[in-house]
C-alpha cells in the first residue's frame, strides 16, 4: 500500500474555533481506489476536517497534500476544480432540476441556438446524465423528472453521479446514509463500491458502525478533535472501534 | 458486488403536464364561460373578435411587463414589492426627461421619446442593484428589503414628479403607446419581443438556471460553486428592469408620467405569476405560465365588463382563481415536489 | 334641492360676513394656528385650494399649517392626522379620505376642543350641526356642491352627444364622498333626458389602464356608446386613452371633472370634449375664514357651497376660463 503515492495527506492538521479546538495535529491519508471511513463520537472534529481538506474553512497549521501538492482552497469551487467532490445528505442537490441539470449545476454545457445565440444544451446534459447513471447501474425512465421525485437513496446516487461525471479524484461523503433507510442504505454502499472500482480515493464519514466494516479499506478513529487510531476492518472488532472512539 | 438497482417512477407525467399548463386550461375555460354567455345574451362573439383580442391584449400588457420581472424574482424564492412604485418613478422620468429632451436639448420628436425612454429605464438600475445588494450581501429577506424599497421608490417618484403626474407632448410617444399597424398595437408587439427575451433568458440560460437552482436550495446552489450573491443581483436587476420598461411605455400610452402608476398593479403581477403555475416558495415557474396567468386576469376583468356584470365580481372572480391555482400547486408538490418546466 | 339652493346663498352671505370679520377682528386677536391637510398633498387641486388658504391666512394674520400625505389612503392621512393634533392648532380644516374611517380620528380632535372644518370631502353624510349622528361635530363644510358639479356634467354631455345615445360614468372606488356625489348629480340630472341611457357604473380603483380595458368592453358590447362622465382624473384619462385605443377618441364624448394644466391640450385635440373645474382656491379661501369666524366666536353656516367652470376647446383661451386651471405649484 505504502509504495503508492496517496492521493490526499492531511499532516498534523490544527482549526479551533474561538475556544474549542476542533482539530489538533490530525493526520491520515486517502489512497487510490480505496474507502477511509472517519469514525468518532458527535464533535470529534470529522467534518471540520473534511470542511479543511474542500475550501469551506481554512486550516490554521499543518499540511494538507493532494497528489503530494500542497492545497489549502479557499472556497469549495476551487476545491472542485482541483478534483475534491464532496456529497452532503441534503444540502446538494437542486430539487427541482432534472438528473442532468443536477450533475451540470454551476457548469452547463453550452451550444448556440440558431449559429448565434448561446443556450444550454440541454441533450447533451441528458445523454450525460444516462450514461452516468448507467455506470451506476441506475436506470431511469425520464430523465427530464425532476429529482424530488426520487428517494434519498436515488438522490444520494446522482449526487455521486455527478462526482463521477466530472472525474473527481476524491470522494468525499459525509454521512450520506444518515437519513437512509436500511434497503438505501445498502444501495448507497453499492454505489460507493462502484466508485472504488473506478479507482477515486474516498473519505467516508458515518456513524453507522455496520456501513463502515461494509465498505472501509482502513477506519481513522477521531476524539475530541484528535487521532484516536488507525486500523483495518479485518483485523478489529466493532467493539475495540468504539473503544477508541470514547477513549475506553 | 450487488448492482443497485433504482427505478424511478415516471407514472405521473400526463397528471404533471396538466398542472403545469394549468393557467392556459383557466384561460380557455374563462374563453368558453364568456363566449357562451354572449352569445345567449348579446348574440356575439366574444373571442372571434379582433377588438376584444385588441383590447384585452393591450391591457394585460403593462401588469405582464411587471410579471415577467416578479417571474425570476418568485422563482429564485424572492418577492419584488418595490415594482409597483419602480414603475411609478420610471414612468415619470421618462415623462421628465422625454420633455427636457426636447425642449432644452433641442431634440426631435422620436429621439427625444428614446432619451426619454432610456432614462426611464436606466433610472431603474438604482432600486434594482439596491434590492439585490440588499437581499444578496446583507441578508435582507426579501419581502423586508424590497418593502423598503416600495416606499423609497414611491417617495422618489412624487418627489420626480414635484407631485404630480407629469404631462407629455411628444406625438411619437404617444404613437408607441396607441397605435396599431396592421391591427396589431405597437404595445403588444413590445410585449411579445419582450416575452420572447425573457423566456429566451430563463430557459436558455445559465443565469435562468441558476435563478431555478437557487430557489429550489440556496445550499445546493451555493455548494454548486454558483455566485448567489451575484445572481441574486442580477434578478432584482432585471425585475427592475421590466418595471421601468412597462413605467416608459405607460407614459407614451398616457401621455403622461404618474408616480402612482403602477400601485395598482403590483398585486396584479404577483397573481399573474402564482396563476401562472409558479411557486411563492421558489423553484419553479415559466414565461408562459405568467403569459396566461396575466391574461387569465385580463380576461377576467374585461369579460365581466363585456358580458355586463355587477363589478365588484372581478374581485371575487380574479380571487377564486389564485386560490385554485395555488391548490392545485399544493396538490402537485404532494405528488411530485417542486419542478421545473422547461 | 331646497339643501342646494340654502348652501349658495349661505355661501354668498358667508363670503360678505367673512371680510367684515377680518376688518373687525383682525388686530384685536392674537395669533390664531389653522391647520390645513389636504385629501392627498401630490395633487394640482390641493396645491391650489392650499394657495386660497394662505392667501385667506395672510389677510388674516393667521398661522396657516399645511401637511399631508401624497397619496389618498385613509392609513396614511391618520397619521398626519393625530401629529397635526398634537400641535394644537385651533381649528383644522380637512379633506377627509373616508366618509367613515375619519369620524372618530376627527372627533378625537374636536374632543380636545380643536374646530374641525371639513373642506372637499366630508364625514358622515355631509350635514353638520344638527345634533343627530356621530359626525355632526364638524363646523361647516365647504365644498364645490358635486351633486351641482355632477348635474353641471350630465347637461354639457348630453348637449354634446345631441341628448340622445348611450352613456355611462367612469368612477374610481365607492364610498368617497365627492366622487360619490358626482355620480349621483349626474344621475339625478340625466333623468331630464329621456333619451339618454346611463349604462353601469365602471370602478377602475384609479387604475388608468383598467379604466381604459373598461372602456373598450363597454365599447365592444355597445358599440353605439356615445359618452361617459369621467368621475375624477385618472377615471376619465384612462377612458380617454381607452377610446383612443378602440380609433373612437372625439367620436365617443369624454366628459371629465378636474382642470389640470394638462387638459388644455386634450380638450384642444378632442381627447376630452369637455371637464368641469372647481374652484379650490375658494374652497380653502373661505374654509379658512370660517374657521377663524367660529374661534373668534362668530357663528358660521354649516355648509358652504363653491362654484364650477365649464370648460371645452372653445372658451378654454378665454382668460376667465383659464384662470380656474389648476396651478401645479
Ligand atoms: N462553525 C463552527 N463554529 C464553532 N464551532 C464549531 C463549528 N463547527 C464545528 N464546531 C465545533 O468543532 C467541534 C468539531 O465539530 P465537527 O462538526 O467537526 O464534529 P463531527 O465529528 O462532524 O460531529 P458529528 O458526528 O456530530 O457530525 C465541535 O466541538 C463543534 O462544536
Ligand atoms: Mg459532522
Amino acid at each position: 500500500m505504502s509504495e503508492r503515492q496517496p492521493i490526499l495527506s492531511v499532516r498534523n492538521v490544527s482549526k479551533h474555533f474561538g475556544g474549542v479546538q476542533a482539530l489538533d495535529k490530525v493526520s491520515f491519508d486517502v489512497f487510490p481506489g480505496e474507502v477511509v471511513a472517519l469514525a468518532g463520537d458527535n464533535g470529534a472534529g470529522k467534518s471540520t476536517v473534511i470542511k479543511a481538506i474542500s475550501g469551506v474553512y481554512p486550516y490554521e497549521d499543518g499540511d494538507i497534500f493532494l497528489d503530494g501538492k500542497r492545497i489549502a482552497f479557499a472556497t469549495p469551487q476551487e476545491a472542485r476544480d482541483n478534483g475534491i467532490e464532496t456529497i452532503y445528505q441534503d444540502l446538494a442537490l437542486a430539487d427541482n432540476l432534472s438528473i442532468g441539470a443536477n450533475i451540470f449545476l454551476g457548469r452547463e454545457p453550452m451550444k448556440r441556438l440558431f449559429g448565434i445565440l448561446p443556450a444550454i444544451d440541454r441533450k447533451r446534459m441528458a445523454e450525460a446524465a444516462k450514461e452516468t447513471m448507467k455506470r451506476l447501474d441506475f436506470h431511469v425512465d425520464r430523465l427530464d423528472a425532476p429529482v424530488a421525485a426520487f428517494s434519498g437513496g436515488q438522490r444520494q446516487a446522482v449526487a455521486i453521479g455527478r462526482a463521477m461525471y466530472w472525474n473527481a479524484r476524491l470522494v468525499i461523503m459525509d454521512e450520506p446514509t444518515a437519513a437512509l433507510g436500511v434497503p438505501e442504505q445498502r444501495k448507497v454502499i453499492a454505489l460507493i463500491q462502484s466508485l472504488k472500482a473506478e479507482g477515486k480515493g474516498i473519505i467516508f464519514i458515518s456513524h453507522n458502525l455496520r456501513d463502515i466494516f461494509e465498505v472501509a479499506d482502513r477506519i481513522v478513529v477521531f476524539r475530541r478533535g484528535e487521532n484516536a487510531g488507525e486500523r483495518t476492518p479485518g483485523t478489529v472488532s466493532a467493539d475495540e472501534i468504539v473503544r477508541l472512539m470514547v477513549g475506553k | 458486488m450487488a448492482a443497485p438497482q433504482l427505478q424511478v417512477n415516471a407514472g405521473k407525467s400526463i397528471l404533471i403536464r396538466i398542472a403545469e399548463l394549468r393557467a392556459w386550461l383557466f384561460l380557455i375555460l374563462l374563453i368558453v364561460f364568456f363566449e357562451s354567455w354572449a352569445r345567449a345574451a348579446y348574440g356575439m362573439s366574444f373571442i372571434v373578435n379582433l377588438y376584444n383580442i385588441q383590447s384585452i391584449t393591450v391591457f394585460a400588457t403593462v401588469p405582464l411587463m411587471l410579471a415577467l420581472g416578479q417571474t425570476f424574482v418568485i422563482i429564485s424564492a424572492g418577492i419584488d414589492l418595490s415594482l409597483g412604485f419602480v414603475m411609478g418613478l420610471s414612468s415619470v422620468v421618462a415623462a421628465h426627461m422625454a420633455n427636457i429632451a426636447a425642449a432644452q436639448l433641442g431634440l426631435g420628436p422620436f429621439p427625444a421619446m428614446m432619451f426619454g425612454i432610456l432614462a426611464g429605464i436606466v433610472v431603474t438600475f438604482i432600486p434594482g442593484l439596491v434590492n439585490g445588494w440588499l437581499i444578496a450581501y446583507l441578508r435582507v429577506p426579501p419581502f423586508i428589503g424590497t418593502l423598503g424599497m416600495y416606499g423609497v421608490a414611491r417617495g422618489s417618484a412624487y418627489l420626480a414628479g414635484g407631485g404630480m403626474t407629469v404631462a407629455v407632448n411628444n406625438e411619437w410617444y404617444s404613437v408607441i403607446g396607441n397605435s396599431r399597424p396592421f391591427g396589431i398595437p405597437v404595445l403588444v408587439m413590445i410585449a411579445v419581443v419582450a416575452i420572447i427575451i425573457m423566456h429566451y433568458l430563463l430557459s436558455q440560460t445559465r443565469f435562468g438556471q441558476h435563478t431555478y437552482a437557487l430557489g429550489a436550495s440556496k445550499a445546493a446552489a451555493s455548494r454548486a460553486g454558483i455566485n448567489i450573491k451575484m445572481l441574486t443581483m442580477r434578478i432584482y436587476l432585471l425585475s427592475g428592469l421590466t418595471a421601468g420598461l412597462a413605467g416608459a411605455l405607460y407614459t407614451g400610452r398616457f401621455s403622461a408620467g404618474a408616480p402612482q402608476a403602477g400601485e395598482p398593479l403590483l398585486l396584479d403581477s404577483i397573481a399573474a405569476v402564482v396563476i401562472g403555475g409558479a411557486s411563492l416558495f421558489g423553484g419553479s415557474g415559466t414565461i408562459w405560465g405568467t403569459v396566461a396567468g396575466a391574461l387569465v386576469i385580463a380576461v377576467i376583468q374585461y369579460g365581466l365588463v363585456f358580458i355586463d356584470v355587477e363589478p365588484f365580481w372581478q374581485f371575487i372572480a380574479v380571487g377564486t382563481v389564485i386560490i385554485i391555482s395555488v391548490l392545485v400547486d399544493q396538490a402537485q408538490r404532494r405528488f411530485i415536489g417542486g419542478r421545473q418546466v422547461e | 334641492m331646497e339643501r342646494r339652493s340654502l348652501i349658495k346663498m349661505m355661501g354668498a352671505a358667508t363670503a360678505a360676513a367673512g371680510t367684515s370679520l377680518i376688518a373687525g377682528k383682525a388686530s384685536a386677536a392674537e395669533k390664531v394656528t389653522i391647520a390645513l391637510i389636504p385629501g392627498l398633498t401630490a395633487d394640482g387641486f390641493y396645491v391650489t385650494m392650499h394657495k386660497g388658504a394662505e392667501a385667506a391666512a395672510k389677510a388674516l394674520g393667521v398661522d396657516l399649517i399645511y401637511q399631508g400625505a401624497a397619496e389618498w389612503n385613509v392609513s396614511l392621512q391618520v397619521p398626519i392626522l393625530d401629529a397635526v393634533i398634537a400641535k394644537k392648532p385651533a381649528a383644522i380644516l380637512i379633506a377627509p379620505n373616508d366618509k367613515q374611517q375619519l369620524i372618530q380620528p376627527l372627533k378625537k380632535a374636536n374632543d380636545t376642543g380643536i374646530a374641525v372644518v371639513c373642506v372637499d370631502t366630508f364625514i358622515g353624510n355631509g350635514v353638520f350641526q344638527t345634533g343627530s349622528g356621530d359626525a355632526d361635530f364638524p363646523i361647516s363644510y365647504v365644498a364645490s356642491d358635486n351633486v351641482l358639479g355632477g348635474r353641471m356634467a350630465a347637461r354639457a354631455l348630453a348637449k354634446a352627444i345631441g341628448e340622445k345615445g348611450k352613456v355611462y360614468v367612469s368612477n374610481t372606488i365607492p364610498n368617497i364622498s365627492t366622487t360619490d356625489q358626482r355620480e349621483e348629480g349626474f344621475k339625478l340630472e340625466i333623468k331630464n333626458y329621456p333619451n339618454i341611457e346611463v349604462l353601469e357604473t365602471q370602478f377602475n380603483g384609479d387604475d388608468a389602464n383598467k379604466a381604459a380595458a373598461q372602456f373598450q368592453a363597454v365599447l365592444g358590447r355597445v358599440p353605439d356608446l356615445a359618452g361617459v362622465f369621467g368621475a375624477n382624473l385618472f377615471s376619465a384619462a384612462g377612458a380617454a386613452n381607452g377610446a383612443k385605443q378602440a380609433g373612437v377618441a372625439g367620436k365617443v364624448k369624454m366628459a371629465g371633472f378636474d382642470a389640470p394644466e394638462s387638459i388644455v391640450a386634450q380638450l384642444k385635440d378632442g381627447t376630452f370634449e369637455l371637464t368641469i373645474a372647481q374652484h379650490p382656491a375658494e374652497i380653502g379661501y373661505f374654509g379658512l375664514v370660517a374657521a377663524y369666524a367660529h374661534v373668534t366666536g362668530n357663528p358660521v353656516p354649516t355648509a358652504i357651497g363653491t362654484g364650477f367652470t365649464v370648460m371645452t376647446a372653445a372658451n378654454i383661451d378665454d382668460p376667465n376660463v383659464s384662470r380656474y386651471l389648476y396651478k401645479s405649484e
